[in-house]
C-alpha cells in the first residue's frame, strides 16, 4: 500500500462516527488540561486507560490518546499567557513573552497567534509523518550519546540568550538550574545525590513542579504583595485577535518553530518541551531587534508554540515506526497499544494499517477541530483576566497543587511546589529573569549523563565527539556560536574605545 | 395494633438492611483494591498490573485500581504499601524488582524488604535477554568473547540502571568469561534499548518485553537469556549455561504483596483470586502480546523464592565486588 491509498484508507478509518467522537473527546480534554497548570498529558492518559479497556479496537482508544497529548499543546499557552502559569511543561517559554504581551494588553493577539502557530505546525509536522515516517526514523536512531552531549551543549549556550538585560543574572540562574538537575540519583554511578536522606528527593525534582512553581506559584506571590499592580493588569484585556504587523512578524518565526520542533521531536529522549526552548532562544538569537524579548515580543509567543505542536506529532514517528517511546505521553500511549495487543514498530503499517493509517488521518482531523475549538475560546479566556485576583490566585494555586500531585500521587511534591514558588518569588524581587532555569534543569543532567556514556563508550578518548559526523556537526555549530559571540563583543568593545578616545 | 406491626415491620426492614452492610465489611473485598505499582505508567510493571486490572473484575465483585507512585527507584511507592493499613485493600505490584532482590544488598533500605511485607502471589519472571545488533558479526556468545579475546578489545554494553538486574547478568558474564565488558548505564529500559538499536554499542540486555519489538523488526539478535532455564516468552534462545558461561540471574521477578500483618484470610483470598487470572485464557494472551511469561507461585512458594533470590544476588553482588559508593 502506498503513501496515497495508506492516507486515503487512514481518512475512512478516522471519518467513521466512533473515531471522530473519540477524536474530538481528546482534542476537548487535551485543551482542558493543556489549560489547567500542572496537569499533563501523561497523567491524565494513564487515568483515562482503563476505559478504552472496554472499547474492542485499538484505534479508537489511540485516537483519544493521541487527541489528548496533542491538544494539551494547545491548551498548554493560555495560562502562561495569562497568568504567567505553564499550562503545561512545554509552555514554560511561553510565559516570558506571552505573559508579558498580556500585561500590556495584547492577551488576545498572543492566545490568537499561539493558536494558529499550533495549528500551522502540528498541520505541517503531519504531512512530514506522513511523508517521511520511515527514513526520518532511521535517522534519528543515529543520535546516541556523543551526539545528544552535543546538541544538549548547544542547547545550553542557546539558554544565555533566554536571561534578561544582565548576562551575569543569566549565567547565575543556569547554574542554580544546572544544580537543582543534579539532585538524585546518578544514572551513571547509581548513587543519590543531594538528597538529605529523603526518598522522594531520590528521583530528583519533577520538572513541572519546578516551572510551575517558579513561573506561576512565584508570580501569584509577587503579585499579592503588589495588590494595586495586579488589578490594572487585570482589567486590561485588549482586543482579540492578532494585527496584519503581528502576523508578518510572526509568520517566519512559526515556519522556523516549525521546523526546530519536528526534528528534536524526532529525536529519542526529545519532546516538546525542548523543542519550545530551543525554538524561543532561535528566534532571539535571529531576531533583528532581540532587546524586544522578555517585553513581549509576538516572536516568542509564536515560536515556542509551533514548537511544541510540531515536536510532539513529530515524536509519534519514532513509536509508530520503531516501537520507540521517547517522552512519558508517548509511553503511555505505547503502553495503550501494547495492552490492545498492537505491537508498535516497523511491522505496524503491515500488520496494523488501519491503526497505523488511521492515527495519522486523525491527527489531520484533531488539528482541525481544535483550531475551530481553540480560536473562539481565546475571547473566553481573555475574560478570565476580569475575574478579580482575590478569587483568581487561590483557585489557580488550588489547580497548581492538584496538577502536581497528580505526577506521582505523593505529597512531597506539594512542598517542593511552595518552595519553588518561594524561589520564584525572591527571583522576582531580587530583579532575576528565571527564565534559562528550566533549560538548564533539563539540560544539565543530559550533558552529564550523555558525556560520561560516551567517554564510557571510547574508553575515555573525547575524540568521540569529533570523529561521529552527526556529534561533529554541531560541536562545529558550537564552535561558530562562540566565536562569533566573540567577535561581536571585540568590535562592540573596540567601538566603545573609538568612541571614548574621540570623546 | 396495625400500626404497630406496621412500625416495627419498618424497623425490621431498616435493621435487616442495616445489618448486612455493616457485616459486609467483614467480608472482603466490599470496596475497589488500591494496587500500587511504584514504577512509571507505561514502564513493564505497569503493563502487567493493566493486564491484571483488565482480566481482575472476572473472578472478583470489587475492582482494582492502579496507582503509579514512582520514585527513588521504587522505594516511595513499596515504603507507601508497608505503612498502609493491613487490611488487603493497599497492595503492591512488582514485588522482587531490583529495589527488593539487589538494593538492599547496597544501601539502607527504610522498611524491611522481606518481613514488612507478606508475598500474595508471584505473577512473571522478566529475564534478562542479551542482544546484539541485526548487522553484528556475533551469532552467540561464544563468537562475542572470542572476538574480545583475539582483538584484546572491550566489549560495549548499554544497561537499564547501574547496578539493576541487566548491568549485574552482564557484569558477571565479563567476569565468568574473562573479558572485559564496559557496562554504560542508562535512565531506564527504553533508553538502553534504544541505544543499542541505534548501533551506539556493541551489545544490550533488557527484558523480553523491551526488545521483542526490535527482534520481531529484525533490529536484534538475541544471544542469550540468563535465567537458569530457557524464558517461555523467547524459547529458541539458549541460556548463558546452555552456551557454556556458568552465570545465571532472577532477572527481575514480578509479584504482588501486602503489608505484612495483613490477615491470613485475606491474602489467602488474593492469591486464590491472582492465580485464577493467571489460568484465565485472555490473561493468557494479553501475556503473550506483552511478552512477560506467566509464572505463578502461591504465597509460600514465592516468598521461599524470594529468599533464594536475594541470596543469589547477594552472593552476586559480593563475588564481583559491586558497589555505588
Amino acid at each position: 500500500m502506498g503513501i496515497f491509498d495508506g492516507i486515503i484508507s487512514g481518512f475512512g478509518v478516522a471519518l467513521t462516527p466512533m473515531n471522530l467522537l473519540f477524536g474530538f473527546l481528546g482534542a476537548l480534554i487535551g485543551t482542558a488540561i493543556g489549560v489547567l497548570p500542572g496537569l499533563g498529558p501523561a497523567a491524565t492518559i494513564a487515568l483515562l486507560l482503563p476505559i478504552t479497556y472496554s472499547i474492542p479496537s485499538p484505534v479508537p482508544a489511540v485516537i483519544l490518546m493521541a487527541g489528548i497529548y496533542y491538544g494539551a499543546m494547545y491548551g498548554g499557552s493560555t495560562t502562561s499567557i495569562l497568568l504567567n502559569l505553564p499550562g503545561e511543561a512545554a509552555s514554560v517559554v511561553t510565559c516570558i513573552d506571552g505573559y508579558k504581551m498580556a500585561q500590556k494588553g495584547r492577551a488576545g493577539a498572543a492566545l490568537g497567534i499561539a493558536a494558529i502557530g499550533s495549528f500551522i505546525a502540528g498541520t505541517v509536522a503531519v504531512v512530514g509523518l506522513t511523508l517521511f515516517a520511515p527514513p526520518i526514523a532511521e535517522f534519528a536512531l543515529g543520535f546516541g550519546p556523543p551526539e545528544k552531549f552535543a546538541l544538549a551543549l548547544l542547547g545550553l549556550l542557546m539558554a544565555v540568550t533566554l536571561s534578561g538585560d544582565s548576562t551575569t543574572k543569566g549565567l547565575i540562574i543556569m547554574v542554580l538550574g544546572l544544580l537543582f538537575g543534579t539532585v538524585g540519583i546518578d544514572p551513571i554511578s547509581g548513587k543519590s545525590r543531594f538528597d538529605f536522606g529523603v526518598i522522594e528527593l531520590q528521583s530528583g525534582f519533577d520538572f513541572v513542579t519546578l516551572a510551575v512553581g517558579v513561573f506561576g506559584v512565584g508570580e501569584i506571590f509577587y503579585n499579592l504583595e503588589q495588590q494595586g499592580a495586579a488589578e490594572i493588569v487585570t482589567t486590561k484585556v485588549g482586543q482579540v485577535f492578532p494585527k496584519m504587523t503581528d502576523w508578518i512578524k510572526a509568520r517566519m518565526a512559526i515556519l522556523r518553530g516549525t521546523l526546530v520542533g519536528f526534528f528534536i521531536g524526532i529525536i529519542p529522549g526529545g519532546g516538546a518541551v525542548i523543542a519550545s526552548l530551543v525554538s524561543y532562544a532561535v528566534e532571539k538569537k535571529v531576531s533583528k531587534h532581540p532587546e524586544e524579548f522578555g517585553q513581549g515580543a509576538i516572536e516568542g509567543v509564536a515560536g515556542p508554540e509551533s514548537a511544541n505542536n510540531a515536536a510532539s506529532s513529530a515524536s509519534f514517528i519514532p513509536l509508530l515506526t520503531l516501537g520507540i517511546p521517547s517522552n512519558a505521553s508517548i509511553a503511555m500511549i505505547f503502553a495503550c497499544l501494547l495492552i490492545k495487543g498492537v505491537t508498535p514498530g516497523p511491522f505496524l503499517i503491515v500488520e496494523h494499517a488501519d491503526v497505523f493509517w488511521g492515527v495519522i488521518a486523525s491527527m489531520y482531523i484533531g488539528n482541525v477541530m481544535l483550531i475551530i475549538l481553540n480560536l473562539p475560546l481565546v475571547g473566553i479566556w481573555v475574560q478570565l483576566l476580569r475575574v478579580p485576583y482575590s478569587i483568581l490566585a487561590p483557585v489557580v494555586i488550588l489547580f497548581t497543587m492538584i496538577g502536581s500531585y497528580s505526577i506521582a500521587n505523593q505529597a512531597f511534591d506539594l512542598y517542593t511546589l511552595i518552595a519553588f514558588g518561594v524561589l520564584g518569588y525572591a527571583l522576582r524581587k531580587l530583579k532575576f529573569e528565571a527564565g534559562p532555569l528550566p533549560l538548564a534543569f533539563i539540560l544539565g543532567p543530559m550533558i552529564e549523563g550523555a558525556m560520561r556514556q560516551s567517554l564510557l563508550m571510547s574508553g575515555g578518548s573525547f575524540a568521540i565527539f569529533f570523529t561521529r559526523p552527526i556529534s561533529m556537526t554541531i560541536v562545529a555549530l558550537f564552535a561558530l556560536f562562540v566565536m562569533g559571540q566573540i567577535i561581536v563583543s571585540v568590535r562592540r568593545s573596540s567601538r566603545c574605545a573609538r568612541v571614548q578616545k574621540a570623546a | 395494633m396495625k400500626r404497630k406491626i406496621v412500625s416495627s415491620l419498618v424497623i425490621a426492614l431498616v435493621v435487616a438492611f442495616m445489618v448486612p452492610t455493616a457485616f459486609a465489611q467483614d467480608k472482603f473485598p466490599s470496596k475497589p483494591i488500591n494496587v500500587i505499582v511504584p514504577f512509571a505508567a507505561g514502564g513493564s510493571s505497569d503493563l502487567l498490573a493493566r493486564a491484571v486490572e483488565r482480566i481482575w473484575p472476572k473472578f472478583s465483585p470489587q475492582p482494582v485500581v492502579i496507582i503509579n507512585k514512582p520514585g527513588g527507584g521504587g522505594v516511595v511507592g513499596t515504603e507507601f504499601v508497608v505503612r498502609s493499613k493491613p487490611d488487603g485493600y493497599t497492595l503492591y505490584l512488582a514485588y522482587g524488582s531490583g529495589h527488593d532482590v539487589v538494593m538492599p544488598h547496597l544501601q539502607k533500605m527504610p522498611y524491611d524488604t522481606y518481613k514488612d511485607l507478606a508475598a500474595v502471589s508471584r505473577l512473571s519472571v522478566h529475564s534478562v535477554a542479551i542482544c546484539t545488533g541485526a548487522k553484528s558479526e556475533f551469532n552467540s556468545i561464544k563468537d562475542m568473547v572470542a572476538w574480545a579475546k583475539k582483538e584484546n578489545k572491550p566489549i560495549t554494553s548499554s544497561v537499564s540502571t547501574k547496578a539493576g538486574a541487566v548491568d549485574i547478568t552482564i557484569t558477571a558474564l565479563g567476569k565468568v568469561a574473562g573479558i572485559n565488558i564496559v557496562t554504560i548505564p542508562f535512565a531506564g529500559g527504553a533508553d538502553a534499548v534504544t541505544t543499542l538499536a541505534g548501533g551506539h554499542v556493541m551489545i544490550g540486555g533488557g527484558h523480553p518485553s523491551e526488545i521483542m519489538p526490535h527482534i520481531k523488526a529484525g533490529r536484534f539478535k538475541p544471544l542469550a537469556v540468563a535465567l537458569p532455564q530457557r524464558d517461555p516468552s523467547l524459547p529458541d534462545v539458549p541460556t548463558l549455561i546452555e552456551q557454556g558461561f556458568n552465570v545465571h540471574t532472577w532477572g527481575s521477578i514480578k509479584g504482588v504483596a501486602a503489608p505484612a500483618a495483613t490477615p491470613k484470610e485475606v491474602v489467602e483470598y488474593l492469591d486464590a483470586t491472582f492465580k485464577k487470572i493467571c489460568e484465565d485464557a485472555e490473561f493468557k494472551k494479553l501475556m503473550v502480546d506483552l511478552a512477560q511469561p506467566i509464572m505463578y507461585q502461591n504465597s509460600a512458594d514465592f516468598a521461599k523464592f524470594l529468599q533464594q533470590a536475594y541470596a543469589d544476588y547477594g552472593k552476586l553482588i559480593k563475588d564481583l565486588n559491586i558497589s555505588i559508593q
